[in-house]
């Protein structure tokens, strides 16, 4: 067994053994659960160190690292062919920085998961399987076996938000399931059609292989996305509607406005852990997906679309942070706030340059570390007043000092402040944007403009909530009750904040550490999906 | 040669951690007592270093090194350092200032619970200054510049406890972060036209900038080419981001508010070095601005000075005053960049510097000493209201002086350093406007005038603090004493009185011309020297000057003089600050406001509401068609089980256990069996 | 000789009153008089048909069967009154109708 599968089926492995074990063992569950992803951060640390930075993947099978490719279903349909689905695993630079940063993520979730006092056996058990399924994501190349990872993170993130979550948890976790839900059937759709257009030349049986599929020689002539063919469905290209389609799909995890709206809703509702999870790696999946398939499968139809898709990540990055301005509650203006940072990953994709596309990577990465220690950083503040109307407080630095620098920190690199990644990130994003008209004609330069006043907005926010509740002499709505329970963050808290800072701060200091590992990749893509 | 280069190069970059180290320290310890010796230590030593750095740098040599920071895609940006004369010069400033300012703070915040904090804040304020003088590269130039606005945010802000100040501190970063936007934007343009970073390579000699040329409406440089109006933009752009930094009209509202921070930081960052930052951006870019810019930059600059003279006059806060003082001479060296005076502009921060941290720390050691009172005599009143001071003069002899230096040193009189570059710029702005003619005149005659408004408010600040009798006592009609501050405050003013003197920058105390500082510099343009605007100038405004002076004696010292009508339109024009605030509340703010409210708006109603109606319309159309299942279709199925009831119940009547009944019935049907049996067969 | 239409007159006229007697009477004993009565009618038909099978007279045969049949079910169908006025006391059809549903 490989890497990749031990990454993979080790949590839900464990989720069986939790689920076996007897709930008198239930207080030791989150430390059984720890371990795990703490295994699983060594494994991909150890795959960190030894990724090949030089091979770029993308569109070549051979070109990819730790490939794991097992025939898993062959079913002879007769006069239809042969069936082929692979279990097909592999990563390269576009891929293996989540891998990473899942494993970082989900650690630091679990230390958010001491506040969860209900049920715990199902909770850890439901926690590793959506650690299981998200890591298949990632590392899945078959579309086939991505599409049941993709479906099988879904079931878990339901209960969780609909078991273990606030007030309102139950529409919380149905907008988020029917959502989802809504994208994905579409892109089954889109599967089953390019399966039938696509033939592994090999073995000339259609297959499910998303590598085969970036290839246009491989398409069946005269089937319905053969490019060569240029079939029309329902008066558009189809290949521009299996893109639109794929896109809505991932652009929903995004989330891109105006499909956002489950966001805020499930982040809130959501306990602690698992809005970490949510906003950490949950948004990046769409991301990726978008990178990984939609242009990695269409780049004609990528072409086509990109100023929409910089459009709306434009209106993306000032709508996000406008609502963000009007919240109240803080856990909603930092679910805002993700729209927003989000927004700037779909400019630095759209622009279809090498600047903006790192940036864009560098940006999901970095959002991944800040947006979990904002959840993290409200989660703490939740668990101990039941709270978190910014209201409700006043003066905070006082009262709470090293919860408010780690605050202060998260909010500083949030906004992009140099030294922290998102500032390397957002910075090249738009300079990509910007550059994209000489290089490429695919964005105009207003867009790269309208996306740098995000930028002024998110300070807007952020620092406006600073002042409005750690500054100031203390004055709390629940007065000296709250006082005795407002204590400082504790050493567990500590420890799970400590990485996502230094992470932000390593990667704003030597972002080499992440582009040279994909660089190379990027590069390719860039010149794959733009030739 | 080479290996010295390597010295000068590990040595630039200690200077820059040094100060920083104390910052990092601060996050870690929280102990307070030996915070002030680490900070000095680092500061000092970083301080001789620059000196030692100058030496070897001045109108000798450029200290240029580059290494590697990271690749993206094919582009490497590269990090390094380069120490030209203008970083070099910079250095020494920053460093010898900050010095001063450290040792002041021993006593100014000796009984600050938090002084560790203030130590490491003030650290990074360092760090991060000397890495934006020495960057070689407008990335790390432009992190740099973001750092010292977090910095000054900190700074701003360290008495987070009082809301005025955690408000200043946000709309301090606020304002700045627009200038921010606007210096990204310019990165943008840079990167796309000519893809990379280096100050060295765009903006040197047969550098990229340089070597670009315009033509048929396109901006064409060796890697790329855009639209002409770029060029503009990009100059604009990074302008913005200076004037941000620097207070110029119209991002210049956040500076009088920054003086919420403790007065040694006011003097370090809001006076001395880091509002110079922009004047310092625009010396170092100054090849890519095009005569469009440098004219926007110069008018900018002239009203902006002209702007905050007009305010000065009527501030009653001593720090007020002083920050708009600020903003004004600020205006000046803009509108020498924009005169295309590099030279006369670097001159003027640096004479600026020294004079203006002065007559901050001056004003920080009244207000210390009024602190003492208010909290030994226990009354309530403020301390930086110069309506409540006057005739300190005897009181703090020491602090009386150097003020008294500092303050002609800002109006200009001759044996002073501020004597020297405001000649530089008013006469070089003279010449400009002589070669161009016609409404460019309006700049230098308004520089002037700027000059004696500021003779005006400086000499009634001196005169009002100073002179006369002390006004707090006669209101609260009792006796306070007041006696001159420590050492630790009283020899850093003494230095910087004696670096506001002409013979700092030039042997020759009336001829501007002699200055080492302007011989260190090339002029962007050279004009032609027009020898009568260099007697009759400064002979006119120094003249011009005393006669102020003696005026504002008049007015402030001796009785019987009623003041203006507070009435007054200009008065109270002035003395609102031009109504910027409110403007902008008004047109900004508020608009702003709204729009994020009717954004959020939008967001539940139309936006979710969409969503949600498309929820209500699933659930209608589901129970549409739960209404068919149960009615319809579950209707057919019961339907028939029902009829099969019915058919029953009613044959269940024909059950009656009557034998009789059995046999009448069966006698019935066997009947009409028979009898239709019979009749069909009839038939 | 006496013609055909004689007996199958009489038999219908007895057929008639027996049947008369089972619907009209309540009482048990009466309507078991009246099935007797159609039996018996039965009986003189068969008798009367008789004379077209000489040979055999499978006619009369038949009557001698029927009668003793008829016999039999009598001593049941009285068995069975006698039961049903041990359980309901009476012997009124009309009363017991614990049959019905």
């Amino acid at each position: 067994m490989s890497l990749l599968s031990l990454i993979i089926f080790l949590p839900l492995l464990v989720g069986l053994v939790i689920l076996i074990l007897p709930a008198s063992l239930q207080q030791k569950f989150k430390y059984i659960t720890l371990v795990v992803t703490l295994i699983q951060l060594v494994i991909s640390g150890f795959i960190y160190l030894k990724f090949d930075p030089s091979i770029a993947g993308i569109h070549q099978e051979t070109q990819f690292q730790l490939v794991e490719k097992l025939s898993w279903i062959r079913l002879d349909l007769g006069t239809a062919g042969k069936l082929e689905i692979d279990y097909f695993l592999g990563i390269d630079g576009l891929s293996m920085p989540f891998l990473f940063l899942t494993s970082l993520i989900m650690a630091v979730a679990v230390l958010s998961s001491w506040e969860i006092k209900t049920n715990l056996k199902a909770f850890f058990a439901l926690f590793l399987l959506l650690d299981a399924a998200i890591m298949g994501v990632f590392c899945a190349l078959d579309f086939f076996l991505f599409y049941i990872f993709y479906e099988l993170m879904l079931l878990p993130l339901y209960f969780l938000i609909g078991m273990w979550g606030g007030i309102r948890r139950e529409y919380a976790a149905m907008k988020f399931f029917l959502y989802t839900l809504f994208g994905s059937v579409f892109m089954l759709l889109v599967i089953i059609g390019l399966y039938f257009s696509v033939v592994n030349p090999a073995t000339g049986n259609h297959t499910f292989n998303m590598i085969t599929m970036m290839d246009p020689a491989n398409f069946v002539q005269g089937s319905i996305f053969s490019a060569a063919a240029n079939l029309e469905l329902f008066g558009i290209s189809a290949r521009l509607l299996a893109f639109i389609v794929l896109f809505i799909a991932f652009a929903i995890k995004v989330p891109i406005v105006p499909l956002h709206t489950w966001l805020p809703d499930a982040h809130v509702e959501a306990p602690t852990p698992i809005s970490i999870i949510l906003a950490g790696i949950l948004l990046k999946i769409g991301g990726y997906g978008i990178l990984r398939v939609c242009f990695s499968i269409f780049p004609d139809a990528a072409s086509q679309s990109s100023w929409w898709i910089g459009l709306i990540g434009v209106v993306s990055i000032i709508y996000g942070a406008l609502n963000a301005l009007a919240q109240k509650d803080l856990k909603r203006l930092v679910a805002y706030s993700s729209v927003s940072h989000m927004g700037f990953v779909l400019l630095g994709i759209a622009s279809g340059t090498v600047e903006g596309v790192s940036g864009a990577m560098l940006q999901m990465i970095s959002h991944g570390f800040l947006s979990a220690m904002l959840f993290f950083l409200v989660g703490v503040l939740y668990q101990r007043v039941h709270d978190r109307d910014i209201y409700s407080f006043r003066g905070l630095a006082t009262l709470m000092p090293a919860y408010s620098a780690f605050i202060m920190v998260a909010f500083f690199a949030s906004l992009g402040l140099p030294g922290f990644s998102a500032f390397i990130a957002e910075a090249f994003t738009l300079i990509g944007a910007f550059s994209s008209e000489s290089v490429n004609g695919w964005l105009p330069r207003w867009m790269a403009i309208g996306g740098s006043i995000g930028i002024l907005l998110s300070a807007a926010y952020f620092l406006w909530t600073l002042q409005r509740m750690f500054f100031g002499q203390p004055r709390l709505k629940g007065g000296d009750n709250w006082l005795s329970q407002l204590s400082d963050v504790n050493l567990r808290e500590k420890i799970a904040l400590a990485p996502l800072a230094l992470m932000a701060l390593l990667l704003g200091i030597l972002p080499s550490i992440a582009f040279d590992k994909m660089n190379t990749s990027v590069i390719e893509f860039v010149r794959f999906i733009t030739s | 040669m080479e290996a010295l280069s390597q010295n000068y190069i590990v040595l630039a970059i200690l200077a820059v951690l040094l100060p920083v180290a104390g910052f990092l320290r601060v996050l870690f310890i929280k102990n307070t007592s030996r915070a002030f010796f680490y900070a000095i230590a680092g500061i000092s030593a970083s301080f001789i270093i620059s000196a030692y750095i100058f030496t070897a740098v001045w109108n000798n040599q450029t200290v240029h090194y580059q290494a590697n920071w990271f690749t993206i895609g094919n582009t490497t940006i590269s990090i390094g350092i380069l120490i030209n004369n203008l970083a070099a010069l910079m250095m020494v400033l920053v460093t010898g200032i900050s010095l001063l300012v450290h040792i002041y703070s021993l006593a100014y915040m000796k009984n600050d619970p938090l002084i560790h904090r203030y130590c490491g804040y003030l650290g990074l304020f360092c760090g991060c200054m000397l890495l934006l003088v020495i960057a070689d590269n407008l990335l790390v130039l432009y992190m740099a510049w973001e750092l010292v606005g977090f910095s000054s945010y900190l700074l701003i802000g360290f008495w987070f406890t009082k809301d005025a100040a955690a408000i200043a501190a946000k709309k301090a970063f606020i304002m700045n972060r627009i200038g921010d936007v606007g210096f990204l934007i310019g990165l943008f343009i840079i990167y796309t036209q000519f893809g990379t970073f280096d100050i060295q390579k765009l903006f040197g000699e047969q550098g990229l900038v340089g070597s670009a040329i315009l033509h048929n409406g396109v901006w064409i440089a060796a890697s790329g080419q855009l639209p002409a109006m770029w060029l503009t933009v990009a100059g604009i752009a990074f302008f913005m981001g200076a004037a941000a930094k620097s207070a110029q009209f119209p991002l210049h509202t956040w500076l009088p508010d920054a003086m919420e921070g403790p007065t040694s930081v006011s003097s370090l960052i809001h006076a001395a070095t880091m509002v110079a930052a922009g004047v310092f951006l625009v010396a170092r870019i100054f090849p890519l601005f095009n005569e469009t810019v440098l004219l926007f930059i110069a008018i900018t600059g002239v009203f902006t000075a002209f702007l905050a003279a007009t305010i000065a006059l009527t501030q009653n806060d001593i720090k007020r005053v002083l920050a708009f003082s600020t903003i004004s001479q600020l205006g000046f060296m803009m509108l020498a960049m924009g005169t295309g005076s590099v030279a006369g502009g670097i001159f003027h921060l640096a004479t600026h510097a020294f004079f203006k941290c002065l007559l901050f720390l001056a004003a920080g050691a009244i207000i210390h000493e009024l602190g003492h009172v208010k909290e030994k005599e226990n009354v309530d009143f403020d301390t930086q209201d110069i309506r409540l001071m006057g005739g300190l003069r005897k009181r703090m002899p020491v602090t009386f002086y150097t003020m008294v230096v500092a303050s002609l040193a800002l109006v200009g009189l001759p044996f002073t350093s501020g004597y020297l570059s405001k000649d530089a710029i008013l006469i070089h702005s003279f010449e400009w406007a002589k070669s161009r003619g016609g409404l460019f005149k309006i700049i230098p005659y308004t520089a002037l005038l700027v000059s004696w408004l500021t003779t005006f408010y400086i000499s009634r600040l001196i005169f009002k603090v100073f002179f006369g009798e002390w006004r707090l006592q006669k209101k609260l009609n009792a006796i306070f004493s007041v006696h001159e501050s420590p050492a630790e405050m009283k020899y850093p003013m003494i230095i910087l009185a004696v670096f506001s003197l002409f013979f700092i920058f030039s042997y020759h105390p009336l001829l501007f011309e002699k200055s080492w500082i302007l011989s260190g510099f090339d002029q962007a343009e050279s004009l032609q020297r027009i020898n009568a605007f260099h007697t009759i100038i400064p002979a006119t405004v120094n003249l011009i000057s005393l006669l102020i002076i003696y005026l504002c004696y008049r007015w402030y010292v001796k009785p019987g003089f009623a003041g203006v009508a507070q009435s007054n339109f200009f008065y109270r024009l002035s003395e609102s600050q031009w109504y910027f605030d409110r403007i902008y509340d008004i047109l900004i703010i508020k608009p702003v406001t709204q729009l994020w409210t009717a954004v959020y708006w939008f967001e539940r109603r139309v936006v979710d509401g969409i969503v949600n109606l498309a929820g209500s319309f699933g659930i209608i159309s589901s129970s549409v068609s739960a209404w068919v299942d149960k009615y319809l279709i579950d209707g057919i199925v019961n339907g028939v089980a029902v009829l099969a009831k019915r058919i029953g119940d009613f044959s269940r009547h024909f059950q009656t256990g009557r034998l009789q009944h059995y046999l009448v019935t069966m006698l019935f049907f066997v009947l009409t069996f028979f009898v239709l049996k019979y009749f069909t067969q009839l038939l | 000789m006496i013609p055909l239409s004689h007996f199958l007159i009489i038999s219908a006229v007895l057929f008639c009153i027996g049947l008369f007697a089972v619907l009209s009477k309540r009482n048990a004993i009466q309507i078991l008089i009246g099935i007797e009565f159609m039996i018996n009618a039965g009986v003189l038909n068969l008798v009367a048909f008789s004379r077209y099978d000489r040979i055999n007279s499978g006619g009369q045969v038949f009557a001698l069967f029927a009668i003793v049949l008829a016999a039999a079910s009598v001593a049941v169908a009285l068995a069975i009154i006698l039961n049903v006025y041990k359980k309901s006391s009476t012997i009124d059809l009309s009363k017991v109708n614990q049959l019905s549903d």
